[in-house]
């Protein structure tokens, strides 16, 4: 009499390697999408090809091209912003205030919020631009 | 004799609503991911304030900015080569000529974003710009 082992049943596809990689993406994915406010209203900012790289924080003013604002992606009329602005300064004295202007943006509505910063005490103000020419 | 049917292994916990779960995050991430390039212009410096400025300018360039948008230097209008040029060959004279910048509050941000990104490829080292204030 002869004795067969009996056949394995064949292995299933492993779907470790599957998990590993959908993991890998997932946590890719979430780390290098940075979430930010984005402005109730339409910004493209200036093309220049000497602009260095943004650091993350601070607090972002969004200029529209007809000259309205946002804060951190609200809503801020123009009469408010100082108050606002010295109570984010109180809370932190180093803290950046980016300028998020639209390339159409007409400066009168620009320059002025940059000297007023200037005299709130802020000594990061950064003006947003884009290398793309396209926007 | 009573036969027992043998006990069948159990289930190990189910992978696969972990999966589906997980690509569901992953195709969310993967749509709703903007790439936005930005970068950046320092428009006040924590410098700017300090006393005692590193070198004193020794030259001064005006550059007026229109509303239309076109720089103006002593009264010349000039394209975006010629400002480079121009930029770049006072700069190579003395490399601490002071750039000033007036532009018309109808410029756009553009026009003058322009114009300091000429100014910093010319490698102007002392750049500013002038706003001008009515009194009350």
């Amino acid at each position: 009499m002869k004795l067969t082992r009996p056949a394995r049943a064949a292995q299933s596809e492993t779907i470790i390697a599957l998990i590993d990689v959908v993991f890998f993406l997932l946590i890719f994915f979430m780390l290098i999408g940075r979430m930010d406010a984005t402005a109730p209203f339409e910004v493209t900012p200036p093309h220049a090809e000497t602009g260095r790289d943004m650091p993350a924080g601070g607090i972002t003013l969004a200029i529209s091209a007809k000259g309205a604002l946002a804060l951190d992606g609200d809503d801020m009329r123009p009469e408010d912003l100082p108050d606002v602005l010295s109570e984010h300064l109180q809370d932190n004295p180093d803290l950046r205030l980016r300028i998020n202007a639209h390339r159409a943006a007409e400066l009168r509505n620009v320059l002025p919020l940059v000297s007023r910063a200037q005299q709130l005490g802020f000594r990061d103000v950064v003006l947003v631009v884009t290398p793309e020419t396209g926007g | 004799m009573i036969l027992k049917r043998a006990s069948r292994p159990r289930a190990l916990i189910s992978l696969v609503p972990m999966i589906d779960v997980m690509l569901i995050l992953l195709v969310f991430f993967m749509v709703t991911s903007t790439y936005l390039n930005l970068d950046m212009i320092p428009a006040l410096r924590a410098s700017d304030g300090a006393t005692g400025p590193a070198a004193t300018p020794t030259d001064t360039v005006m550059i007026r900015l229109g509303a239309d948008g076109v720089p103006v230097i002593r009264g010349r209008p000039l394209s975006g080569s010629e400002l480079d040029s121009l930029l770049r060959s006072t700069i190579a004279a003395d490399p601490l000529t002071q750039v000033l910048i007036l532009p018309s509050g109808a410029a756009s941000t553009q026009a003058l974003i322009s114009v300091m990104d000429k100014a910093a490829q010319a490698d102007v080292q002392q750049l500013r710009v002038l706003r001008l204030e009515v009194q009350p």
